[in-house]
């Protein structure tokens, strides 16, 4: 089943489907993955997160809806919300086009980001992982 | 437990997206949920309903029991006449709601949702044991497919022997269709024009004539749809879904179906008592239509507050319309609450998204969409 999903190398996977990029520094951009968007089908409304707003780890920062369901998305890392992706305000269908690059959602500052990390799975897990569900 | 299958099963195993739905599996969507919707609204899309609940009503009491059933008047329906109604608990809850096809005063169809088709069947029978009347399911052995949109009549016509625009509007006819002997019923849940089809004699384990149907209206046009559509095409329309905008707990004068309850009709209905009651006193909440004024999806559950952030109601269904492209609700809130233009607020996760009390029978205009249109 895993083959159904694409899993990037390299990025760090949450069990609710959620990834984290790290970029420069303590920067992380953040979003949710393949199976998220196969699941939830025709994105129609992304909820963002407010730029500035100071997020916990797991905590809920948005949500993604398709016209039938309503997705939580929780933050892979703590820290403060520095930039979002107001495109996806007028184009919510990039989450189901380019979920780790177009359709990402939020960059945030970490507070502790190697110990964030390293409650995440990287990818080689996160396949294992899909492949239990 | 293994999932009940209906006619047109092996269409959705192949073609759709299947899930398990009150232990049928039924596909979701075939091609997306939004393209679906949009054929039924400008086109013709199809449905498999074989899900739904259906029981012959027939002997020479049948028109008393059905009175004494249901809220509705089955006295006043001629021949081929359909009729849409609730049944009540004495209690005046609402245990599901129908539509009655009348073939002669001794011989009804009774068409009922999929989810309730054992407690339905369960409470006809409780009900009918002091009449002469003589109940038989066909669920399993007669298909339903609806056929829906402005170019519903066009398309199932191209596969069908008769006429079929002498059926009005909810009148039922007999009919022939890809050669098999049929029902067709002009009526649905999408708001459009459009036909249900009962395919007879045919068992869901042998669904050849079904499925001949089926194929052949995909060959004549017609877009394969699925639940997702079905559910955004009713909300858009204001049509209530049981288990969502109605059930046990609601009465049918709160849930805005006070026109399917006939006081006056001879002899008594179950819930007659209650309703008359409730109706003296005046209900406590009324289901209206919420339509967002701000970016936001209002979904089954959520909190209604007014202005001031005090919680009024909640809402019963919801959803992003395809059609409208705005947030829009049906939700219960107090009767100060239900004049169209009212402000409030819905509670969606952490916001307060305010919007306004609408007509919501249908949400949208119905000069452009639904079955009464403007004809080009």
């Amino acid at each position: 089943m895993t083959d159904e999903y694409n899993v990037l190398d390299g990025l760090y996977y949450t069990k609710e489907h959620e990834w984290a990029k790290k970029l420069d520094g303590n920067l992380v951009a953040v979003g949710v993955d393949d199976y998220a968007q196969k699941q939830l089908h025709e994105i129609v409304y992304v909820e963002l997160p407010s730029v500035g707003a100071e997020v916990a780890m797991r905590e809920a920062i948005g949500a993604v809806e398709s016209v039938k369901a309503v997705s939580d998305m929780y933050s892979p890392v703590g820290g403060k919300v520095v930039e979002v992706n107001d495109g996806l305000l007028d184009s919510p269908e990039l989450i189901n086009d380019d979920p780790y690059g177009e359709g990402w959602i939020a960059k945030i500052e970490a507070s502790s980001l190697d110990a964030d990390l390293g409650k995440l799975m990287d990818a080689k897990a996160y396949r294992e992982f899909l492949k239990s569900l | 437990m293994e999932l009940k299958k209906t006619h047109i099963y092996g269409y959705h195993a192949e073609h759709g997206n299947v899930v398990d739905f009150g232990g049928f599996a039924m596909p979701v969507w075939y091609e997306g949920i939004q393209a679906e919707h949009k054929a039924v609204r400008e086109a013709c899309g199809i449905f498999d309903t074989s899900h739904m609940g259906r029981t012959w009503a027939e002997g020479p009491d049948t028109v008393k029991f059905l009175n004494y059933l249901v809220t509705n008047d089955v006295g006043k329906l001629e021949p081929f006449g359909g009729l849409y109604t609730v049944m009540c608990k004495p209690a005046g809850g609402i245990v599901d709601d129908l539509i009655l096809y009348k073939f002669t005063p001794e011989r009804f169809l009774v068409v009922y949702n999929a989810s309730n088709r054992d407690k339905d069947f369960k409470w006809m029978k409780k009900n009918s044991k002091d009449f002469q009347v003589k109940l038989t399911d066909v669920s399993d052995k007669v298909a339903m497919i609806a056929v829906q949109g402005p170019k519903a009549e066009e398309t199932l016509q191209k596969i069908t022997e008769g006429d079929l625009s002498g059926i009005k509007r909810f009148n039922i006819g007999e009919v022939t269709v890809s050669g098999e002997k049929c029902l067709a019923a002009r009526t649905g849940y999408t708001g459009e024009d459009g036909f249900e089809v009962f395919v007879l004699e045919c068992p869901a384990e042998k669904p050849d004539k079904a499925m001949k149907i089926w194929n052949d209206l995909v060959g004549a046009g017609a877009v394969p749809c699925g639940l997702g559509a079905r559910d955004s095409l009713r909300l858009e329309a204001g049509l209530w879904l049981y288990g969502n905008d109605i059930d046990e707990s609601i009465n049918p004068l709160e849930a805005g179906l006070r026109w399917t309850v006939k006081f006056k009709k001879p002899g008594y209905f179950v819930g007659q008592r209650a309703l008359q009651t409730i109706k003296d006193e005046g209900v406590s909440k009324t289901l209206v239509g919420v339509m967002l004024e701000e970016r936001g999806i209002p979904r089954h559950g959520y909190d209604v507050l007014d202005l001031e952030g005090n919680e009024i109601g909640v809402v019963t269904s919801g959803g992003l319309s395809p059609t409208l492209d705005v947030g829009i609700a049906m939700a219960f809130v107090p009767p100060g609450f239900s004049e169209i233009g009212t402000e409030l607020q819905v509670k969606i996760r952490k916001n307060l998204v305010k919007g306004k009390v609408v007509k919501h029978r249908p949400f949208y205009d119905e000069t452009v969409y639904g079955w009464k249109r403007d004809k080009k």
